[in-house]
């Protein structure tokens, strides 16, 4: 095997690059010209059964990536002992917090930026998958179904949108008839459930689909929820049962005894834990690294996504996707999703790039998109956009989700790889993560359930989905609630002191953004964005340009003018 | 349920003159949600409003202020600080639905004026490609900022566009101490006014670059850097003219949109060209009788004075608005033509005269405005030495002159053409 891929290695990388044995994984080591290559070459290397690729061919030129983290350190986590320490607080590391929070017992949960759900949990599509893509067999598929099922009882737990609108795929060829009994086949083996259609019926359910289709597939069970509500909620309700968030707090060092951890090095002190979640997204190898157990490599796959505005939403009523039988297209997968909100997104794409955090976006690539999925739904057009936004996939060449005890570090435990359908998984694999920590654990300490774990929570007024007389009554209640701050989407003062208040500490201009949906309509935050500023700088009672727009030193505005009298000019809002 | 014959939505200078104008004979209520009457004038703190209408030059809180003295001696119902969730078109009436402090109310009313001003094009909409800091504005955004909080945007500064509000802005962040890089532009003639690019731009020698774009944004956390580029007359980048401009700001000056989402409920059609409804010379919807348009929200005005005129304009028919049939007279514009505003002329109105608003699409010299009857007979034309497209071009036209025809033609001809 090893053979092979030093054949593989030295044809297609050069000279240097080489294969060795580590463990029950496969090294490969060496410099090459070209991403591209680098990427074939650790997808060749994962077709040979080891464990896993640990890719370390190295990009020529390629420089230090950029790594987002605090500028600051402090001593706030110095010595802090913890039963568990879950590093990462997207909705996997999040929704770990969460189901653990039923135990007596003591959880940290650290993440390097301002909140939680600031990377890739609140830069996706939020589709709820039925788990028909995932092959059977794999982990992804196990936890895509389990956890697609699980959404039901979580949604209504942490009271968020569900909508579970099913999903539409149309064809163009009598082709459907050919793959028709494949797809059957690996739906049953999956289990999920499957609905064919023919024309009329796919206009039935999507009465705006181009209808030079003949026909199509549904799978009754796709949902949709909104990715950073729901990892915001898990978090809430986390914080409630008594789990403490720590961000701005970087992981930098992990140090092991006769492979166990006992420290965690972070920008704010020595942090002494039990048990350790690996639950840190596109850096979940490099975390494995520094416990000692390397064994993959993550490969990050950027997404970019198209928002249309509201207005033109309801030429979509659920999710409709038209596949492109041309596999020279550069943009593969994705469709339109129609958000909880009610924006349709196009999208995503899928390029492979050497940066873990590098969010940009390009015109082309929007605009291939929206060409293409313009082919299922003719309605939508480029002038539609509001905005795009990117995200990065944690993928490794195994291309599945790594839900395990380490092998060799005795109290570290992996949610690591976990790229798309992460958010419909979740539930899943914090069910799974929750069973083996409480073995791990169970080997330091007792680890019983609480008396009292309080596994609901309320989301706070969402005035504009009150009845209007409902919407009076929470006004006369409290004033807030009746004087409007951002335009766009018709948000609050209430709303946001609300999100200010929230159990969980935030205070920068995107953090409320993602509780309340302020500065996300079609004026982008050009109206708002001041105001919402005002009620941080006043809530905090610090300074107005001591807002970030994302935390860090993300500041916002520079220094006072000079002519400035008073504020008689003040809006107070 | 109060009950109003005219409800003006809006309380910038068009809404003002509006509700000045409707109040003479119609019981009249002013909507604004923001705390203070002035709308965008409020944080325009530079000189040039009201050269035509008062003859003098003002301050824009000075010309609101005019306003607002003259709203407060007519009877007048005004409620601020209140946000329009819905609006509902009855059998002869319109309902109106406002949420504020107090709850949410609702109004009936026979005609409503809408005065709501307009947006800023956003970043997104221009498609720059790059990173997500913080540091990117628009114009009116970092006025508010620099006028409204006292607080700099940033130091270096890049402006992209030559729109007035991005001029002014250039200006008024060099007096206050910030280094303007330049104005980008990607078209190959300024789109602001003259007067600002002379007063804002080379009195204080920041640098203007014509077809130049900034096609990519720098920075982390803040911006850091931009690449700009040079572009062809068809907005393609020409490639190997990219140019790295350090600066942690990048304001954008891009263009404005009328605000029109309350029209869009109602149905209303809008013209794609103004992005504004159709209207005829009384300013009302053409296909919802009763919706009365003006000001930004109607298209976008370079002067703040013809913006209280269609105010007084919408306001005035307003009140009179009887649901009568109304024969409509097209007006057809010619290619040269950005748009042209009324799109339609409604003959049976008290005015004498009928007032065009019309913007040429190109720079244009020594031309000729000519409008043409049904019968292809000219009942008007007008000699320009030079037509900008910033600079919006103001007809008065004897009504009569468009009696029996059921369409009219505006034309561009040479100059020169003896007629
Ligand atoms: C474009 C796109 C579309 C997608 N669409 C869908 C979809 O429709 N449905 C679906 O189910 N899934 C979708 N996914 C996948 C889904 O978004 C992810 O699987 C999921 O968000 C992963 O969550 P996570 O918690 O593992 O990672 P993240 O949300 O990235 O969280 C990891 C956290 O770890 C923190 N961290 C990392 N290193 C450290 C350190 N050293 N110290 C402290 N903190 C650290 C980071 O700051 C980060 O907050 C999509 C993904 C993309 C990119
Ligand atoms: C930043 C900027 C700078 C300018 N500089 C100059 C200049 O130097 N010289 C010049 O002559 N002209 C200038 N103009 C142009 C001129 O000032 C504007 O054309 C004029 O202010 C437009 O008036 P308006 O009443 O149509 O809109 P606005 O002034 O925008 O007023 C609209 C009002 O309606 C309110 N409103 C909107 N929707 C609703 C709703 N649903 N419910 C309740 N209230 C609502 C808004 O809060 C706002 O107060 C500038 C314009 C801008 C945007």
């Amino acid at each position: 095997m090893k053979r092979k891929i030093d054949i593989y290695l030295k044809k297609n990388i050069g000279k240097s690059a080489t294969s060795s044995e580590y463990r029950k994984s496969i090294l490969l080591e060496g410099e090459a010209d070209s991403w591209s290559k680098i990427i074939s070459a650790g997808k060749y290397a994962a077709k040979f059964g080891y464990k896993g690729v640990i890719n370390k061919i190295s990009l020529k030129g390629f420089s230090e990536d950029y790594i987002s983290k605090p500028d600051f350190t402090d001593g706030k986590f110095n010595n802090y002992n913890t039963d568990v320490l879950i590093i990462g607080g997207g909705i996997i590391g999040c929704s770990i917090a969460r189901e653990l929070s039923k135990y007596n017992i003591n959880i940290l949960l650290i993440d390097k930026e301002s909140d939680v759900a600031y990377h890739t949990s609140s830069r996706n599509d939020g589709m709820i998958h039925p788990g028909l893509v995932p092959k059977p067999g794999t982990k992804k598929a196990f936890y895509n179904v389990r956890g697609n099922y699980l959404w039901e009882k979580i949604s209504e737990e942490l009271d968020i949108e569900l909508h579970r609108t099913g999903s539409v795929i149309t064809y163009d060829k009598k082709f459907l008839n050919i793959i028709k009994p494949f797809l059957k086949m690996r739906a049953d083996k999956n289990g999920v459930p499957i609905e064919f259609l023919n024309k009329d019926e796919v206009l039935k359910y999507e009465p705006f689909s181009s209808d030079d289709i003949v026909g199509g597939i549904r799978l009754p069970t796709a949902g949709i929820v909104s990715p950073y509500k729901a990892t915001v909620a898990y978090a809430e309700n986390a914080a409630v049962n008594g789990v403490v968030f720590g961000f701005n707090t970087f992981a930098e060092k992990i140090n092991t005894v006769n492979g166990e951890i006992i420290s965690v090095e972070t920008n704010r002190g020595k942090i002494l834990p039990k048990t350790v979640i690996n639950a840190a997204g596109v850096y979940s190898d490099i975390i494995a690294q520094m416990a000692g157990d390397m064994f993959f490599s993550i490969h990050p796959r950027k997404g970019q996504i198209a928002i249309l505005d509201k207005k033109y939403g309801n030429s979509l009523y659920s999710i409709l996707s038209r596949p492109n039988l041309n596999f020279h297209s550069d943009t593969k997968g994705g469709g339109l999703v129609k958000t909880v909100e009610g924006n349709i997104l196009v999208g995503p794409s899928a390029e492979e790039i050497p940066y873990r955090e590098d969010y940009s976006t390009d015109y082309k690539t929007i605009i291939s998109m929206i060409s293409k999925h313009e082919k299922a739904l003719n309605r939508i057009n480029k002038n539609q956009i509001i905005t795009y936004f990117s995200g990065i996939r944690a993928a490794n060449y195994e291309e599945d989700f790594i839900i395990e005890k380490s092998d060799y570090i005795k109290n570290l435990i992996h949610a690591a790889g976990i790229q798309s359908p992460g958010i419909a998984s979740a539930p899943a694999v914090s069910e799974e993560i929750e069973k083996l920590t409480v073995e791990v654990l169970s080997v330091y300490k007792e680890v019983k359930r609480k008396d009292k774990w309080i596994n609901r929570r309320f989301s706070s007024p969402q005035p504009l989905k009150l009845s209007i007389k409902d919407r009076g009554n929470l006004i006369l209640k409290n004033p807030d609630y009746g004087k409007i701050i951002c335009r766009c989407e018709e948000i609050s003062r209430g709303e946001i002191i609300d999100a200010l208040k929230s159990p969980l500490e935030i205070s920068d201009l995107d953090s409320v953004k993602r509780r309340t949906r302020t500065g996300m309509g079609r004026c982008q935050g050009g109206f708002c964005t001041p105001l919402v500023m005002q009620i941080i700088s006043e809530f905090k009672n610090e300074p107005l340009n001591s807002v970030t727009k994302k935390g860090h030193t993300s500041f916002i505005l520079g220094e006072k003018t000079k002519e400035f009298t008073g504020d008689d000019l003040n809006e107070k809002v | 349920m109060k009950k109003y014959d005219v409800i003006v939505v809006g309380g910038g200078p068009a809404g003002l003159a509006a509700a000045i104008s409707s109040s003479e004979n119609a019981k009249t209520l002013l909507i604004e949600r923001e705390h203070r009457l002035g709308g965008i004038l409020k944080q325009c703190i530079h000189d040039g409003f009201g050269i035509i209408k008062f003859g003098e030059k003002l301050s824009g809180p000075e010309y609101a202020e005019k306003y607002k003295d003259m709203v407060k001696e007519k009877n007048i119902d005004i409620i601020t600080d209140s946000f329009i969730t819905d609006i509902k078109k009855n059998d002869k009436t319109f309902s109106v639905t406002v949420v504020n402090s107090s709850g949410i109310s609702q109004y009936e009313t026979y005609s409503v004026v809408l005065a709501t001003g307009c947006r800023e094009r956003t970043a997104k909409q221009v498609f720059i490609n790059g990173e997500r800091p913080a540091g990117i504005y628009t114009a009116g955004t970092a006025q508010y900022f620099t006028n409204i909080l006292g607080y700099l945007p940033g130091k270096d500064c890049v402006i992209l566009g030559s729109g007035d509000i991005g001029l002014i802005m250039a200006r008024r962040l060099t007096l206050e101490g910030a280094n303007v890089k330049g104005v980008f532009e990607a078209k190959s003639e300024p789109s602001g006014l003259m007067r600002n690019i002379v007063q804002c731009l080379e009195d204080y020698d920041i640098p203007l670059e014509l077809s130049t774009t900034v096609s990519r944004v720098f920075g982390k956390e803040r911006v850091e850097a931009v690449e700009t580029v040079r572009v062809d007359k068809n907005m393609n980048y020409i490639p190997g003219t990219e140019k790295v401009v350090k600066a942690d700001t990048l304001i954008l000056s891009v263009g404005l949109i009328p605000e029109n989402e309350i029209a869009e409920k109602l149905g209303i059609s809008t013209d794609i060209k103004t992005k504004g409804p159709f209207v005829d010379n009384s300013l009302m919807s053409v296909n919802v009788p009763g919706i009365f348009c003006c000001g930004n929200a109607l298209h976008v005005n370079d002067l703040v004075d013809y913006v209280s005129e269609s105010g007084e304009t919408a306001g005035k028919n307003a009140a009179l608005y009887k649901n009568t049939n109304r024969k409509l007279t097209k007006i057809i514009i010619s290619d040269e033509f950005m748009y042209c505003v009324p799109q339609y002329i409604n003959y049976e109105t008290d005015e004498k005269n009928i007032i065009f608003y019309i913007r040429v699409k190109n720079n244009c010299n020594n031309v000729r405005i000519i409008i043409k009857n049904e019968r292809d007979e000219i009942v008007y034309s007008r000699k320009y030495i030079i037509m900008r497209p910033p600079e919006m071009e103001r007809l008065v036209i004897n009504k009569e002159l468009f009696k029996n025809t059921s369409f009219i033609n505006i034309s561009l001809e040479n100059g020169d053409d003896n007629i």
